[in-house]
């Protein structure tokens, strides 16, 4: 994406600069002024970058001079370049006045009602940016370089998209000048009668690098698509990380301890000014040998009180190997949410929530995250999957009253070798697990049929394969199991779900 | 001068030592809360509760509820149910196979279960320890095979320090054979249950319940049913077992 006169651009929408005015951005060079960006009203007016101020000033009396500021135009286009990463992940700031949208695979997440695809996604891209003030050329390719010409080379729709393979045709009558080489280049392979990228790529690739440098051939292979071209994705912000680096590596368990409680108040504090806490903190320990161990903590409630996430933190300390040092420690808080200043109850009771929350956070940070939770009841009949599981701290409410089901429960449910009298009477006696079991007492059948929402029609399997009919028996010594037969005709099958406390 | 009947200094009363120990210890016993357990259980405990603040120890009869640890599963969560206060209860085990409906008809609100999973029995203690020393549950169920002498006397005093109930729940793996259970004499009672055939197909469930050890309080072992929901004991004493030796020993107590 080209922004042409990106920093007149932003001097107009920033309201630095009035919009009907030729205006120009001038630099000091070697003592003397010289213009280093002209609006395109200058532009037409005669004006060009690299004529000195005064000259300029002759020409266009009422020129409109703003001093240039290339590092507030290069932190504008950063933030353009977040803004752009609503429409794709891969977004970068392509100094001095353009864009690197990577958008593999957003076309068809875009676009106006017309019809989506790259070409709508840079269309609505373009019109939004035009509403901003900002006339932008966008050009899709399947090379950067091809792209970064393409958006360059002057036509009357703001917009083009570069069928994949054609780079080499595209780009084949375009100006040297569009190949991103600096000034000197261009002028050499213009003194030797190259004026075009075909012209260029015409000639054998060895001559050019020896005569000009490895650079034009390098720019040649990116605009064809033959060679990568390293752009730097700006890495997505943690602002909720703290960082400290040391200038010697450290090593001693009690030195890392300081460096995390050190940043865990930082992190604290920050989080206090924001009433957030978090639920998850992250420690990394960036090693002098470039590996980087983690370790992480979760919590039941937000947290953020520094002493607190040290204390979790430090049990798993014992775990991180320092190697030769470690140059870098980074703690992070992440699953962030709400919390506002804690007020003790004013009836005097303990606070069991807290009490709760506290101790469930030792129990994670020594089982785990996914190791703890409370069984919460789900819409369904299959038994298999009337429980999920919710958060620790989570109220479930169950119902009071629930059809007999047993304490323990086989996942799958283990198959039996069981007696039964036909159709549908419950077995005599089954053997299971190496031992016979003979039932003195049975009820039942509760019949359980498939989730019909769920199943997914098979022909090859009967109705009755997706039946089961259960029985609560119990066996000669007391036993009490909760066995199902699944089929009615034939051979019935026979498993054991569940046993009963 | 006429004899003044003079009162003895207490001290100078000639009391069995033996006698003062067990005096102190049914005074503690009642001053901390317990569970009750009916009249012929509660019988064989010191006070005839059940004391809160410490740690038990559940084992299944041989068979195959070694492994399934079904029964000792149900007796623990109908000790649960009556446990006083509004506190979640943790159940800390190995494998994932308790199933939360069967709590209901136990009387046990599952929504106040907080469940756990440890990768093994020495972290099931560990997580059982953690979740004792908060305070912050009501009770805490831990199923494990073994039980060390130095990990019942960490968990008994955690039980005794924060006024919480302990149970362990013996149970192994399944393909291996339960060890002899260690004696555990920090545990303040040892437990043994095993179903025995109930009445009949719609009668409830009846165990053979033993209470193997009982610090200051004797042996016994009965035949004992669920009660209802609702009822203000565990389970209900269907017929006492006769055993002579703890017979004698309990007729010295009471």
């Amino acid at each position: 994406m080209w922004l042409p006169n990106w920093p007149i651009l932003r001097l107009r929408r920033s309201g630095a600069a009035s919009a009907d005015v030729p205006a120009a951005t001038v630099t000091s060079e070697r003592g003397q002024r010289r213009l280093a960006c002209v609006c395109p009203l200058a532009a037409e007016a005669g004006l060009r970058v690299g004529q000195a101020l005064a000259e300029a000033r002759a020409l266009v009396p009422e020129l409109e001079v703003h001093e240039a500021t290339p590092e507030e135009d290069e932190a504008a286009l950063a933030r353009l370049a977040e803004w752009a990463t609503r429409f794709t992940p891969l977004a970068a700031a392509d100094t001095p006045e353009g864009l690197w949208l990577d958008i593999a695979g957003c076309g068809h997440l875009h676009g106006d009602g017309k019809g989506g695809g790259e070409e709508g996604l840079c269309a609505a891209i373009a019109r939004r940016l035009a509403e901003v003030g900002f006339p932008a050329r966008l050009a899709v390719a399947g090379a950067s370089g091809a792209a970064w010409a393409l958006a360059r080379f002057a036509s009357g729709n703001p917009v083009s998209v570069l069928p994949a393979g054609q780079e080499r045709a595209a780009l084949e009558g375009l100006p040297i000048g569009l190949l991103r080489l600096d000034d000197r280049s261009v002028a050499a392979l213009r003194r030797v009668g190259i004026r075009t990228i075909g012209a260029l790529a015409r000639l054998p690739r060895g001559e050019v690098s020896a005569r000009f440098g490895p650079v034009p051939v390098l720019r040649l292979e990116q605009a064809f698509g033959a060679a990568e071209e390293p752009i730097a994705w700006p890495m997505p912000a943690r602002p909720w990380e703290e960082t400290r680096r040391f200038a010697e590596p450290i090593a001693a368990p009690e030195d890392l301890t300081r460096a995390l409680a050190w940043l865990a108040g930082r992190l604290a504090r920050r989080l206090e000014q924001e009433g957030l806490g978090a639920r998850r903190f992250v420690a990394r320990f960036s090693r002098v040998d470039g590996v980087v161990p983690a370790i992480g903590i979760a919590t039941a409630r937000p947290v953020r009180d520094g002493a607190y996430v040290l204390k979790l933190l430090a049990g798993k300390l014992e775990t991180v190997d320092p190697g030769f040092g470690v140059e870098m420690v980074a703690l992070a808080a992440e699953a962030r949410g709400p919390l506002s200043a804690a007020q003790a109850a004013l009836d005097g009771k303990p606070d069991t929530a807290a009490d709760l929350a506290a101790t469930l956070d030792t129990l994670i940070a020594r089982l785990g995250e996914g190791a703890l939770w409370r069984p919460a009841p789900m819409g369904s009949h299959v038994p298999e999957r009337a429980v999920g599981r919710a958060g620790p701290m989570t109220e479930v409410a169950w119902p009071a009253q629930l059809p007999d089901r047993p304490l323990r429960l086989f996942t799958p449910p283990e198959p039996i070798d069981a007696t039964a009298p036909v159709p549908d009477d419950p077995p005599l006696l089954f053997r299971w697990r190496g031992r016979v079991h003979r039932i003195r007492a049975a009820t039942g059948p509760e019949r359980i049929g498939a989730e019909w929402w769920r199943r997914t029609p098979d022909p090859t399997r009967p109705l009755h394969d997706f039946i089961r009919d259960y029985y609560r028996v119990e066996d000669q010594q007391g036993g009490r199991f909760w066995v199902f037969r699944i089929g009615l005709v034939g051979a019935p099958r026979w498993f054991v779900h569940g046993v009963f406390g | 001068m006429p004899f003044v009947p003079r009162p003895l200094a207490p001290a100078a009363l000639p009391a069995p030592a033996g006698l003062i120990a067990q005096l102190r210890r049914q005074g503690a016993a009642a001053a901390r809360p317990g569970l009750g357990m009916g009249g012929a259980i509660g019988g064989c405990l010191p006070g005839g509760v059940l004391p809160v603040g410490a740690l038990h120890e559940v084992g299944p009869e041989d068979g195959a509820e070694v492994q399934q640890g079904a029964v000792v599963a149900g007796f623990a969560a109908r000790l649960l149910a009556r446990l006083p206060g509004g506190l979640p209860w943790l159940w800390v085990a190995g494998r994932e196979d308790l199933y939360a409906p069967g709590l209901v008809a136990l009387g046990l609100d599952p929504g106040r279960l907080v469940l756990a999973c440890a990768p093994d029995e020495a972290a099931v203690l560990a997580a059982m320890e953690a979740g004792l020393r908060g305070g912050a549950f009501a009770a805490v169920v831990a199923e494990a095979g073994r039980l060390s002498r130095i990990a019942a006397r960490r968990l008994q005093l955690a039980c005794l320090k924060h006024g919480r109930m302990g149970l362990v729940l013996h149970r192994w793996p399944y393909g291996r054979a339960a060890h002899a259970v260690e004696e555990a004499p920090s545990a303040v009672t040892r437990w043994r249950i095993g179903g025995v055939p109930s009445g009949g197909p719609f009668a409830p469930p009846r165990w053979r319940l033993a209470l193997v050890h009982a610090r200051g309080g004797v042996p016994g072992e009965w035949i004992v049913e669920a009660g209802e929901r609702d009822a203000a004991y565990p389970v209900r004493v269907v017929a006492e077992l006769a055993d002579p030796a703890a017979a004698a020993q309990r007729r010295g107590v009471g």
